[in-house]
């Protein structure tokens, strides 16, 4: 359970598992986080949630990973230390609406050496239920 | 016939340095990738084929998926991939020009000599490491408000002329004259400006850098002079691209695209080579936001020039017009256009030429290349890593029938980020540069330092060497690095 990354001749890929949907979601955060940053402060910053809905279970992943890196952007703070508390699918006429609940803590931006990933991708993604009923995904980042 | 056996994918000699893998399956088109054997040899070794045999896949591909002598995996699309898709009848990719929309180099040139520099590279790269924003969250040269944003997206280089952060000679020697026509700032949602308007005129991270070079080979005396390069010289490359707007606007069109039109997406063997059809509106939507991105871009690179023209007056305590700190040229190689292109038996068509890490190389006498190269063609600016050289070429007179007016757009990668950390560490890469090579590095990140290594780039002598063999695109000069500095 939580996540590696993998090699990449231009990017990071990152690999993750999780007993549950949620914890796999945030593993891959996680390994965001990680490729980012080698050396993460254990308490510096606040945490702060945020929602994200999307069309699909692929979808949401790359919304929550697109929305991660935007906040980091804007807020000027790397999202560490993920949780995803809640992810949540309702089905009307054919469609489905996914939505998912997280925080994470913002470590300042100017505390640390931090480098950027660019963007999360959909080159490879994949999120397979695994043999023991949890989950994996892998993920490419643009660097 | 010679072929080349690449695991498991058979690529067959045209000619030399000219590959071919045949159409098979749903390709549409052959693949063709432009390498010598030993850059073949280093291209097997990733996905790279495999994802120039995806390229062939998208509609409207014309006469081939091309993969530079630089080609390496990327998502997608491979980098150095050209892909010429029909701007009628087949589509627009935004995964096939990159996240950074014009992600480009410029070089700017001086008047000085490598003498007169030397005693100040410490001082030289201190001041531009403290003076040019770098790094994640660095800020940028301007901040601003959406309001400038939607200018700098609209009008390009002219909002710097405007502003005092350009001069009109800049203007002159930039592709399209640093403004994009059909630029629509509306059409870049209001996440991607909110990410641009504190990152306007910052280098950012990665394999961007800003270099101080000195030009240790002029190759070809009388396009040298044209290009008003000199050995000895003092010149400044600048490695930059749209940042986080762009980023971000490229994800916004993926996503619109898979939520609109599905149908074209399921036929592609990679969801990343996602492609909104010609004559759509989102086609015509993301066409509209590539070219206000590309703006974006070039005032991004003009900015961190003019920061560097004030660095140098600084340190040298003289104006930069007398040190004549003139752009040389700007291109861009993350990026589609609209051109038109001759295919087939005679036929002009207009094409979306996608280059993605991948530079355009018009030869001379091409209406499209600025009138100050239009007699020798277009400069073409090739970065090495921080411990090799880097090239200025210029557009090859084959380059319109190999590769619709492409070539190479660096070294190309070797090694992936997490190995290079595991085999070099940032003070000792920067140490042994210093002493032995005398280049003066200074990064945000020591790990930067370390996934940049000048070891885990390819050989860029041969991927200029083939370029030049194929006549794509010329050898004219040689620069080597004397100060760089990164995020």
């Amino acid at each position: 359970m939580g996540f590696e990354l993998r090699d990449h001749t231009a990017d990071v890929a990152v690999s993750a598992t999780g007993d549950s949907l949620e914890a796999t979601f945030g593993a891959v955060a996680d390994g965001l986080a990680a490729a980012s940053c080698d050396e993460i402060p254990s308490e510096s910053g606040e945490r702060f949630s945020l929602s994200v809905t999307a069309e699909g279970r692929e979808a949401l992943l790359f919304d929550y990973l697109d929305e991660l890196i935007y906040l980091r952007d804007v807020r000027a703070e790397l999202p560490v230390d993920h949780r995803v508390d809640s992810i949540d699918v309702e089905s009307a006429d054919g469609t489905e609406e996914w939505s998912l609940e997280a925080s994470a803590r913002g470590v300042p931006l100017a505390e640390i050496d931090a480098r950027e990933v660019k963007a999360v991708t959909y080159s490879e993604m994949s999120l397979e239920r695994t043999d023991d009923g949890g989950w994996e995904a892998y993920v490419v980042f643009d660097v | 016939m010679t072929t080349f056996d690449a695991n498991g994918i058979t690529l067959e000699r045209v000619r030399e340095y000219v590959w071919e893998i045949p159409q098979e399956g749903d390709m549409r088109v052959p693949a063709r990738v432009l390498a010598s054997e030993a850059l073949l040899e280093e291209i097997k070794e990733d996905k790279t084929l495999e994802q120039i045999k995806n390229t062939t896949h998208l509609p409207g591909i014309t006469n081939h998926a091309i993969c530079m002598p630089d080609g390496h995996q990327g998502y997608g699309f491979p980098v150095g991939g050209v892909g010429a898709l029909d701007a009628e009848n087949g589509c627009i990719s935004p995964g096939a020009v990159g996240y950074d929309i014009n992600c480009g180099v410029r070089m700017m040139k001086t008047n000085l000599a490598y003498d007169d520099l030397r005693g100040h590279e410490e001082e030289l790269v201190d001041s531009l490491f403290a003076n040019i924003p770098s790094g994640l969250g660095g800020g940028g040269v301007v901040e601003a408000g959406v309001d400038t944003v939607d200018e700098i997206l609209a009008r390009g280089v002219d909002w710097a002329l405007e502003n005092g952060y350009a001069v009109k000679d800049d203007l002159l020697h930039c592709e399209d004259e640093g403004m994009r026509e059909g630029a629509a700032p509306e059409k870049i949602s209001q996440k991607a400006k909110d990410r641009g308007k504190n990152q306007i005129g910052s280098l950012g991270s990665g394999n961007h850098f800003l270099e101080v070079q000195r030009v240790t080979d002029v190759f070809d005396d009388e396009v040298g002079e044209a290009f008003g390069l000199e050995e000895d010289q003092i010149v400044v490359l600048i490695h930059c691209g749209s940042r986080g707007l762009g980023h971000q606007t490229c994800n916004d069109y993926l996503r619109k695209i898979e939520q609109q039109h599905q149908g074209l997406l399921n036929q592609l063997p990679d969801k990343e080579l996602a492609a909104a059809p010609a004559g759509s509106q989102l086609a015509e939507d993301y066409y509209g936001a590539m070219n206000a991105a590309i703006n974006f871009a070039w005032v991004n690179r003009q900015l961190i020039m003019h920061r560097t023209r004030t660095v140098f007056e600084r340190v040298f305590d003289r104006s930069w017009e007398a040190m004549e700190m003139d752009l040389l040229y700007d291109v861009a190689h993350n990026i589609a256009k609209k051109e038109t292109h001759t295919v087939g038996d005679g036929e002009e068509r207009e094409l979306y030429v996608h280059r993605k890490g991948a530079t355009r190389a018009f030869p001379a006498g091409h209406p499209d290349v600025p009138k100050a190269y239009r007699d020798v063609g277009q400069p073409i600016i090739i970065p090495g890593s921080m411990g090799a050289g880097s090239y200025v070429l210029r557009g090859g007179a084959n380059s319109m029938d190999l590769t619709f007016g492409s070539t190479a757009h660096g070294a190309g990668r070797l090694m992936s980020r997490t190995q290079a950390k595991n085999e070099y560490w940032g003070g000792d890469v920067q140490q042994e540069l210093e002493e032995q090579e005398q280049i003066y590095v200074k990064a945000q990140s020591g790990a930067t330092v370390a996934e940049e290594a000048p070891g885990v780039y390819k050989d860029v002598d041969e991927v200029v060497r083939v370029s030049d063999e194929l006549g794509i695109g010329d050898k004219v000069a040689r620069t080597f690095p004397v100060c760089n500095i990164k995020g």
